[in-house]
């Protein structure tokens, strides 16, 4: 009985950890998929929307649901900021060495926006005590703090959301139709890029509020982004690229994984054992678990 | 004018037939009589760090220039070797040249290691495997305490028993030497046409028969094999080891050296590098607004300009031959002439 309760306890907590990385992961894997760019400023977009919905409560006196989708919005539009001043330029100028050149740029991007985080905001942690007050059991010995149980569920009704949008809608089937093939869309009369930006911005809108539901965990501060970058790439590259519901599985795999290390060998050591699990996997299936054939080739 | 640089020319063509360019030839003999002018010790260092950096893009740059795979793991095969190095010395009682020379055999290996299990994947999956087997080093550095003192620092005895920068100055000019000269002449060989060949297209390389996966490995291990003895240098420079060292902030660093001095080819980084770190330490006051430039000037030089410096300078050289000013050199050009040659 206590066995089987402790292990219950690692699957909630591993189920509530990996909800937002297969939200991160998501935002990611469609930008891949469909703009061919692997963006390491992922997690500076985490970060924004942290900052914005600690200004959301503390600022504009929003409530907590209103911040987070506050925060999303705000990513939103710097999302295009960022894609109309930077790769669009790029996408006119040159398509020669794209992978490679986008990815330094995402670099290029994520330096600014973490500097200039600091720059404007200074390193000093902002958080909040709490969203919604209290604590849930449920069919377990430990209790979750709510916070952690919204930012699952705000989560799940995105990730629902986005795939409602991106199969039901008409803008959302043209996202798809460009992450299939460029050239046919384009002859089909969709504006590639205004879906390059979208995407893009929808992406960052994506991380934005995973980081804003977040806040009463995680304080913001500007490189809070290393780490969830960091670990929507495990779940990015576990489960293939380019194949957006996958993430959602990555997520969990990878939160399990680490809820299990901590649990094993103590903090610290988590990334280690996991890391080296996923490398493993990789050695015996290089393209990821769930690889779809057909999807954009990584070799460049 | 014209008659001086013929006659240079005479000098440097059987150099440029290996592949070492005569403006680098020229940069390394003034950089060797440096110390003779320069007695300020807080400028020596600024030079040695940035000749270091130097070595280290130049490394970078083999693979990420000639094979087109972004080592994004760079840094931490640089804090391999200077752990190894420095462990070496410490628990093993070896001298700390063995140290340096320990220091790059063990890196390579792993290396090796490493470019047989994930180089095949080629792109960008390659170096995210190099990025999370760096990533994990950096964890095991960190939490490792007996062995590395974590955190906390792992102090390494220095190279010499001096406290002036004049020894390190001259023994990174050699390491920097003798790495330029082994990537130049690696680069302008067959070898180097074959990699040159797998990093613009990987299938019309191997349907040419070049063993793409075999080129690959020796282009990684010789790169990581690098990194490692310039970190050796840097643990036994610097005495202090903390797993930071380690860290993708490092790498970054290291990429936009060489991508700002011009991508493939390996002279590029060294000479951005000499240029870039003493501007950055020259610009410390500005604190964050520092990096914002950092990060724009890359930004701008990948859209606008992603030759680079070595680019500026083939068009500025380029220039000067069609006004005359210099003579047409392309007669001696190791390019030509050897692209129809079978591997």
């Amino acid at each position: 009985m206590e066995m089987l309760q402790q292990s219950w306890d690692i699957i909630v907590t591993a189920i509530l950890r990996g909800g937002l990385y297969a939200l991160m992961a998501v935002g990611l894997s469609l930008v891949f998929g469909v703009m061919n760019i692997a963006n390491f400023s992922h997690g500076e977009f985490y970060m924004i929307g942290s900052y914005f919905a600690f200004f959301g409560i503390t600022e504009f006196k929003f409530g907590p649901l209103p911040s987070i989708i506050f925060a999303g919005l705000a990513a939103f539009a710097i999302g295009m900021i960022v894609e109309r001043g930077v790769f669009n330029p790029l996408r006119q100028k040159s398509k020669k060495g794209w992978l490679m050149n986008t990815f330094l740029l995402t670099l290029g991007v994520s330096i600014i926006m973490q500097n200039g985080v600091r720059m404007i905001w200074g390193s000093r942690y902002r958080g909040v005590t709490q969203f919604w007050p209290g604590r849930t059991k449920i069919f377990t010995s430990m209790e979750i703090a709510n916070d952690r149980l919204v930012a699952f569920i705000i989560a799940m009704i995105t990730i629902t959301l986005l795939w409602y949008f991106l199969t039901y809608t008409r803008t959302g089937r043209a996202i798809r139709a460009v992450s299939q093939d460029e050239t046919g869309a384009s002859l089909m009369g969709i504006d590639l890029n205004w879906i390059h930006t979208l995407t893009f911005a929808l992406s960052c809108m994506l991380a934005a509020i995973a980081g804003a539901s977040l806040l009463s965990i995680n304080p913001a501060f500007p490189t809070m982004g290393v780490n969830p970058l960091y670990k929507s790439w495990f779940v990015l590259i576990l489960v293939g690229m380019g194949n957006i519901w996958g993430s959602i599985y990555g997520g969990l795999i990878v939160g399990l994984l680490e809820t299990i290390s901590i649990y094993r060998f103590g903090a610290g050591w988590q990334d280690v054992i996991s890391l080296i699990i996923i490398i493993l996997i990789l050695l015996v299936k290089p393209s990821g678990l769930f690889a779809k054939k057909g999807v954009k080739s990584v070799l460049e | 004018m014209k008659r001086l640089v013929t006659s240079l020319g005479k000098v440097f063509g059987p150099l440029t037939k290996l592949g070492i360019r005569p403006q680098i030839a020229v940069l390394f003999f003034a950089l060797l009589f440096v110390p003779l002018f320069v007695r300020d010790e807080f400028t020596l260092r600024l030079l040695i760090t940035s000749l270091m950096f130097g070595g280290l893009a130049m490394a970078f740059d083999f693979t990420a220039g000639f094979i087109n795979i972004v080592n994004f793991g760079f840094a931490a095969f640089m804090g391999l070797g200077a752990y190894s190095s420095g462990l070496s010395v410490l628990k093993l009682g070896l001298s700390p040249w063995l140290g340096l020379i320990f220091a790059a055999l063990l890196v390579g290996i792993v290396g090796f290691g490493l470019g047989v299990l994930t180089i095949r994947l080629g792109g960008i999956f390659a170096a995210c495997m190099a990025w999370f087997v760096a990533l994990a080093l950096m964890a095991v550095t960190a939490n490792w305490v007996d062995l590395t003192k974590g955190n906390s620092g792992l102090s390494v005895p220095p190279l010499f028993v001096t406290i002036r920068n004049m020894p390190y100055y001259y023994t990174i000019l050699a390491i920097v030497i003798l790495v330029y000269i082994l990537l130049a002449v690696i680069s302008s060989s067959k070898i180097g046409l074959a990699f040159r060949a797998i990093g613009q297209d990987v299938v019309a390389a191997a349907s040419s028969g070049v063993f793409a996966t075999k080129y690959k490995i020796i282009n990684f291990t010789i790169s990581c094999c690098l990194a490692g003895l310039l970190g050796g240098f840097y643990a036994h420079f610097v005495g202090v080891l903390t797993p930071q060292v380690l860290h993708t902030r490092n790498t970054v660093e290291i990429m936009v050296i060489s991508y700002v001095g011009g991508r493939g080819t390996i002279w590029g980084g060294l000479v951005a590098a000499l240029l870039l770190v003493p501007a950055m330490d020259y610009l410390k006051g500005l604190l964050e607004l520092r990096l914002i430039m950092y990060g724009a000037a890359m930004i701008l030089i990948m859209i606008f300009y992603p030759r680079g410096l070595a680019g500026l300078w083939t068009s500025g050289a380029d220039y000067l031959k069609r006004k005359g000013v210099l003579p047409d050199t392309s007669t001696v050009s190791v390019s030509k002439g050897k692209t129809g040659q079978n591997l």
